[in-house]
Formats: structure tokens, sequence, C-alpha cells
């Protein structure tokens, strides 16, 4: 949509083949999988399965041993240190435990990234980080540190922050497991939000519900590889493999008697 | 020594402002030391914590070499031994400052490298993934909160180095030390010069450490208790 010279079938991001081990322990065995603009992905399965991993490899936080990224179909070279700092600035990422700035207000959590590695002057920086905080409902707290937050607002500040650098595709990695119950549903509606206006996604998550409303395919990962992908309803319900099917029953059932409770 | 109060205080007023003269120089050669500990610990910091395993070798030998020596010894050793070998003519003064501001630079690197360890690593993460680049994640993001949470060490080390600051009268430094052993010299009232030398010193100490104390509660991050 942006670059209107880009051919339609170009994927924005594509992944090849990722392989990463840790010591003598495979964590990825070859990992693919293409996002088109627009696309919802989410990625689901046991803890260990390689999940935040992949992530993780997806921007260059952790190097990968084999395996091609391609942004709008241009491999990136992560030893070409600007290219990669450019690339990063496209592919927002958003963390399990915020990670926000501790020194710094909500405000200026957003602004710095637009200061110091947008190069953009302060007061239009100041301008565009209270845009971006009122887009996720906080331009009230926008003076306050990460201290006085509380863990969905510090979520919240984490995304305005991510999208003040124009990203291209969102990476989150499980954006609420860190969070109180009460305090899923701001974060959920603020991602919401986002697919609403089109933002391109992966969504690590164990909140398979959320999952299914939002994302168009789900892929089931487990020790290292993608087991299956499907359409929600088909790998939640009717998966065609079984590791999928024992751990979409567990959840699913989890997750009813958590209802049956309320 | 006959020991009298009155002989005493006479001494001591009338050598107080030649002493006290000593207090500027005692805190050029500490502030100055300081300064200088604090420019190479940060950069011996960085490169104990994010460099590679030769860079992280020589920061721990260097750090070895300058807390495990004598403050004696290594101001001989520059003074009367180095600047002899490669026959260069600097001030004691000058001399001091260097020495006492590379052993607070290898107690200052620890100070910072345990402040910088305590960061959580995640913000690290969050910094390159916004497109920052090392050094700007270390510039902008993990130094100022290591900065200000060494401050409680940097007070300790302030009175280290204020203390230790009194040996560099070795050399002949004319710092309060030396003033108050010259004015003793002349007088014979020893106890009563020491007693002073020692009174101004824990001032300056005292000063110090509550002047610090003031700029931690000044720096410190709102809603933050670590």
């Amino acid at each position: 949509m942006k670059d209107s010279a880009m051919p339609a079938n170009v994927p924005v991001l594509r992944i090849e083949n990722i392989k990463k081990r840790f010591g003598d322990k495979e964590i990825l065995k070859g990992v693919s999988f293409e996002l088109n603009r627009g696309d919802i992905k989410a990625i689901i399965g046991p803890s260990g399965g390689g999940k935040s991993t992949l992530l993780h490899c997806i921007n260059f936080l952790t190097l990968f041993d084999e395996g091609h990224v391609y942004l709008n179909g241009i491999e990136i070279d992560h030893a070409n240190k600007r290219e990669l700092y450019a690339y990063r600035q496209k592919v927002g990422m958003i963390f399990q435990d915020f990670n926000l700035f501790d020194h710094l207000s909500a405000l200026q959590n957003v602004q710095i990234g637009l200061v110091r590695v947008k190069k953009i002057p302060k007061a239009e920086a100041r301008e565009r980080a209270v845009a971006e905080l009122e887009r996720v409902g906080l331009k009230e707290h926008m003076n306050k540190y990460p201290a006085e937050l509380s863990g969905g607002q510090k979520q919240r500040v984490s995304i305005a922050r991510a999208l003040a650098m124009d990203p291209e595709v969102m990476l989150l990695d499980e954006p609420t497991s860190a969070l109180d119950p009460e305090l899923v549903g701001e974060v959920h509606s603020v991602i919401q939000k986002l697919a609403a206006g089109g933002m391109t996604m992966i969504l690590v998550t164990h909140e398979i519900g959320f999952a299914g409303s939002l994302a168009k395919e789900i892929m089931f990962m487990d020790e290292g590889v993608i087991v299956e992908k499907g359409p929600p309803r088909k790998i939640l319900y009717e998966a065609s493999q079984a590791r999928t099917r024992e751990f979409c029953d567990k959840i699913i059932h989890f997750h009813h008697r958590e209802d049956d409770q309320e | 020594m006959h020991f009298s109060i009155t002989a005493g205080l006479k001494a001591v007023i009338e050598g107080l402002p030649y002493i006290l003269g000593g207090v500027w120089v005692t805190l050029v050669v500490v502030v100055g030391a300081l300064f200088m500990g604090l420019v190479l610990g940060t950069l011996l910091s960085i490169a104990h914590v994010y460099g590679n395993r030769v860079l992280r070798g020589l920061t721990g030998l260097y750090v070895w070499f300058f807390r495990g020596v004598p403050l004696l010894v290594l101001l001989f050793l520059f003074y009367f031994g180095l600047l002899g070998a490669l026959h260069l003519d600097l001030s004691p003064f000058f001399v001091s400052i260097v020495v006492l501001g590379l052993i607070s630079s290898a107690y200052q690197s620890q100070i910072l490298r345990g402040a910088i360890l305590s960061i959580p690593e995640g913000q690290l993460k969050a910094a390159r993934a916004i497109g920052m680049s090392d050094t700007k994640a270390i510039t902008f993001i993990i130094l100022p909160q290591a900065f200000r949470l060494a401050i409680p060490g940097w007070s300790n080390e302030y009175t280290i180095i204020m203390k230790n600051s009194a040996v560099t009268y070795a050399l002949g430094v004319a710092e309060i030390m030396a003033r108050a052993n010259h004015v003793a010299a002349r007088t014979y009232q020893h106890f009563w010069l020491y007693l002073l030398a020692g009174f101004i010193f824990l001032i300056l100490t005292y000063a110090g450490t509550k002047l610090l104390g003031l700029l931690q509660k000044r720096v410190a991050i709102k809603g933050y208790a670590r």
C-alpha cells in the first residue's frame, strides 16, 4: 500500500529456513513462512518450542545459525549495521515484560527513538510521541514514569514506542502473559485497534481465544518446527496432527474450566 | 613535650590560614582524581561488561594491578621511577592527581560495572529493537541509569580518595596534611595540628557525602525504589 511500485505479490516479511542451536540443543530446526501486507499470524505452542526465539531471530536480537530474512523481498544482511538498524525500525517488537526504559517518562520512552534514531527535532518528536500515546489511550499519563504505571499501561507505552518508529510489521512476544488478568483486556483492545488499522503482525500467545479472533492463520510450533498451520478453527478444533490436537485440547479445556469458575 | 592547651590553640589559630590554604590543593587533587577516575572507569566498565574476551582480560588485569598495589608505592613508582626513566619533568601535584585517578578508575569501573549489570537486560534489547546501535543504547539508556545506581558507591569512593589524598604529602604536595606537618614541625604542637588536619578531613568527607546524598535524591527516578 505504502510502496505502490512494489509488486503486490512480494510478501512484506519472509522467513526462510531459520535454524538456531544453543550449545547442542537445536531450538529452531528450519522455520519458514511469509507475511503479506495486513496479514496477522498467531504462533501458539508449548513453552520451549522455539516461539520466542523465532521472534528474536526475526529482528536479529538473537543471531541464527542458518536461514534468511527478507523485508519487501530484500534480504537483510545483519552484518551491515546501517541496514540492520533501519530494518529494526521497520519491524517493531513488543516484549512479554515490556522493557520500558525505567529512567524515562512514558512520553520520553516513545520520544527517544524518534530523537536519537530517526534524528527528528525534539519538538516535532514530542508531538509525534504524544500522538502515539493518545493512540494507545495514555495521553493523560504521558508524564508518568514506568514505576508509576500498571502493567497494562506499561505494555501500551511499549506499543506506542514501537509504533513511533513507523514499523511495517509488528512482532508481539506474549504481550499479555506478564499481566494480571484484569489488565489483559486493555492491551488486547489496543492490538485489535492495530489490526483494524491494517497492521501486519506476528503474535506469539497463549491466549488462543484472542489469537483465534484476531489472526487469519494460526501456526502451531513445537520442538523447533512449525508442526501445522491453518485457519484458527481448523487448528484449534480439527487439527490434523496429534501433537497439535493434544496441545489445543489441553488449553481449550483449561480455558473452559476457567470460564466455569467465573 | 610539654602538653599545653593554650600553646596548642595558639599554634592552631596562627597556622589555620596556611593550613586552610591546603584545602584547595586537596580539593583539586581529589576532584581531579575522581573526575579522571570517572572518565576512565566508565570506559573500563563498558569494556568489562560489553567487551570481548581480550578486552575483559585487559580490564581485569588493570583493575587487579591498581587495586592491589599500595598508593604510596604507586606514587613513588610514578614520580621517582617512571618520570626519571622517561626524562619527564612533571609536578608532584600533577603526578598525584594521575596516580589517584588511575587507582580510582579501577574502583569506579567496578562500582559502575555492578550498576550496569543490575539494569534489566531487556532494556538493551528494547533499545536495539527500535534501531539503536549499541553505542547509543549504552549512552542514552544504560549509563544514565547506571550512573544513578552508582552514586552510593561513589560516595564511598569519594571518602576513600579524600582520605588517601593525604598520602601525596610524601611527594611534597602542599595539601592539608603537608601543611599541618609543616606547622607542627615549627611549633612542636603535633597533637593539636594533626587533630586540626583530621578535623578538616572529617568536614570534607562529611560535606562530600552529604552533597552526593542530595544529588542522589535529586536525580532519583520517580516512583522507583531499588
